[in-house]
C-alpha cells in the first residue's frame, strides 16, 4: 500500500501571483473539473517546484474582521456591508501573501499508513506528492479514506 | 457570542481576561519577506523574532519593516538585520491596569503573555484594550446612558464631529512610494490620505507599504500603484459608535471625515473614540489610563 496507488495526477495548481479572487475561480473550477469539493489547493512556480498550499481555510481566516467577537455583539449590522469590507481587503492580496510555506510532502513510494498517520497527527485535509523536486500528485484525505476502508472489508 | 453583562468597568480585570491566545512568531533567521506573509496572513502589526530554541529576542513591527524597504535591503534580508524593539511581558494572572501601564510607560503598542516557565502563550495589543473599552461602554451600567437608554433618541450622544482631528496630512497620486514613507515617518502616521489635484482619492498605509515591498514594487514608482481606493470615510455628523462600527467592520484604525460637501475635512481614528467614550465615565479607571498612550 503506497502513495503511488491512490494519488491524484490530475490535479489542479495556483500560481503566487494569482489574485485571491482567480484562485477562487480556480478552485470551484477544480471542483467541477475532478467532481470533488476541492478545500485547498497546491501552488507551483514556474519549474513546477511546490512552494505553498492555499486553502479555503487561509481565505477565510484573513477576511474575518478582527474584531469579529465585538461585531457579533452588534445586532444591527448589516451583512452586506460586512461583505463590502471583507471584499476591499482581498482587492490587493495575492496567493503568494495567504499561503502556507511550512509543509508537509511525500514522495510516491510512502506508505500510506505512514500518510494517515501523518493526516491524523497534523490534522492535514491534503498531502503533496514531490518526486525529484516536481510535483507529481496529491493525496486527498477522503480517497485514502475509501481506499484503506475498501482493503479492510475486501 | 458571549456579552459582558456581569462586570461595569474594567478595573480588576486580569490579562487573561483580555489577551488573545495567539502568538504570531517568526524565527529570528528568517526572511523579511516569511515575516510580511505572517503580518498579512494573521492581520497583525508585528511579529515575535525567536532563536532556534524558541528563546524571544525581539519584535518586528510595521515600522521595522518599511525602514528596510526605504533601505532598499533586499527582500530576503534575515529579520535579525532589522530588529529594533525587545519584547515585553507580563503574566496572565496580571491586572489589566498594570499591563496598560507597562504599555504607557513603554511607549509599546504591545505586550506578550508568558506563564511561569517562560513559555510565551498570547498577547494583549492595544487595539484588544479599546476593543474591550468599547464592549464594556456600550453594556456599562455605572455610563451616564443606562443600556436602557440607548434608543433614546432625545438623549445628546457624541457625533465624529466632536471627536475628530482636523487638518490633514496628504500625499499627491504622483509622489513616489519613497515620498509616502518619508511623509508616514516625519508625521508619525499610520496611514496618508492620497490626492489628485484636490480631489482625495485613496488611501496608504503601513500594511499597503509592506505588501508593496512583498511584490518587489520599486520604491521610485508612484504612490498611485499601491494606494487602496476608495477613501473609508464618514460623515462628520454621524453618531461616533456608527463610525467605531465602521471601523471594525473594514478592520481599519482610522475613518477619514467629510462634510455635507463630501469634502474630506478631518480623521477620526479608533483610540480618539474610545478615549471619548471612556471620557464620559470616570468610574472605569481603565479608561483614563488609556488617555497616556497614543495611537
Amino acid at each position: 500500500m503506497i502513495t503511488r496507488e491512490i494519488m491524484d495526477t490530475s490535479f489542479h495548481t495556483l500560481s503566487p501571483d494569482h489574485s485571491i479572487f482567480e484562485a477562487v475561480e480556480l478552485l470551484k473550477k477544480s471542483s467541477e473539473d475532478e467532481e470533488k469539493k476541492i478545500f485547498g489547493m497546491m501552488v507551483t512556480d514556474k519549474e513546477n517546484q511546490l512552494v505553498g498550499m492555499l486553502s479555503m481555510f487561509d481565505i477565510l481566516l484573513f477576511i474575518q474582521p478582527k474584531h469579529i467577537r465585538i461585531l457579533g455583539e452588534m445586532e444591527d449590522i448589516s451583512f452586506e456591508t460586512v461583505l463590502t469590507g471583507m471584499m476591499n481587503r482581498l482587492k490587493k492580496i495575492r496567493v503568494e501573501d495567504l499561503m502556507s510555506t511550512d509543509l508537509l510532502i511525500i514522495t510516491p513510494e510512502t506508505n500510506l499508513m505512514v500518510v494517515s498517520d501523518i493526516m491524523i497527527n497534523k490534522h492535514i485535509r491534503r498531502i503533496p506528492v514531490v518526486e525529484n523536486n516536481k510535483v507529481v500528485g496529491i493525496v486527498y484525505r477522503s480517497d485514502l479514506f475509501f481506499h484503506l476502508m475498501g482493503k479492510i472489508t475486501e | 457570542m458571549p456579552t459582558y453583562k456581569g462586570r461595569s468597568v474594567i478595573s480588576g480585570m486580569v490579562v487573561q481576561e483580555a489577551m488573545r491566545c495567539v502568538v504570531n512568531r517568526i524565527n529570528v533567521y528568517s526572511s523579511i519577506e516569511s515575516c510580511i506573509q505572517k503580518m498579512i496572513r494573521q492581520k497583525s502589526n508585528a511579529v515575535l523574532a525567536e532563536t532556534d530554541d524558541g528563546k524571544p529576542v525581539g519584535v518586528v513591527s510595521k515600522t521595522d519593516i518599511i525602514n528596510a524597504y526605504y533601505a532598499a535591503l533586499p527582500v530576503h534580508t534575515p529579520v535579525s538585520d532589522i530588529l529594533s524593539k525587545s519584547p515585553y511581558f507580563c503574566n496572565p494572572s496580571d491586572k489589566l491596569d498594570m499591563a496598560l501601564d507597562l504599555m504607557i510607560k513603554k511607549k509599546n503598542h504591545r505586550i506578550y503573555i508568558r506563564e511561569k516557565n517562560d513559555d510565551v502563550i498570547g498577547t494583549l495589543s492595544y487595539s484588544d484594550i479599546v476593543g474591550l473599552l468599547y464592549r464594556y461602554c456600550r453594556k456599562c451600567e455605572k455610563s451616564r446612558r443606562k443600556p436602557e437608554d440607548l434608543d433614546n433618541q432625545n438623549l445628546p450622544r457624541l457625533i465624529v464631529n466632536d471627536v475628530m482631528t482636523s487638518g490633514l496630512i496628504f500625499c499627491d497620486v504622483n509622489d513616489r512610494i519613497i515620498d509616502v514613507i518619508e511623509t508616514l515617518f516625519e508625521r508619525r502616521l499610520g496611514a496618508v490620505l492620497v490626492k489628485n489635484g484636490v480631489d482625495a482619492v485613496g488611501v496608504i498605509s503601513k500594511t499597503d507599504l509592506i505588501i508593496s515591498y512583498a511584490h518587489n514594487q520599486s520604491k521610485e514608482v508612484n504612490a498611485s500603484n499601491i494606494i487602496t481606493m476608495p477613501v473609508l470615510s464618514c460623515s462628520s455628523d454621524i453618531l461616533l459608535s456608527e463610525a467605531v462600527q465602521k471601523m471594525f467592520i473594514h478592520d481599519v484604525q482610522r475613518l477619514f471625515v467629510s462634510d455635507h460637501t463630501d469634502n474630506i475635512i478631518g480623521v477620526i481614528s479608533l483610540s480618539d473614540a474610545a478615549k471619548a467614550r471612556s471620557g464620559t465615565c470616570k468610574a472605569c479607571a481603565a479608561s483614563v489610563l488609556l488617555e497616556g498612550v497614543s495611537s
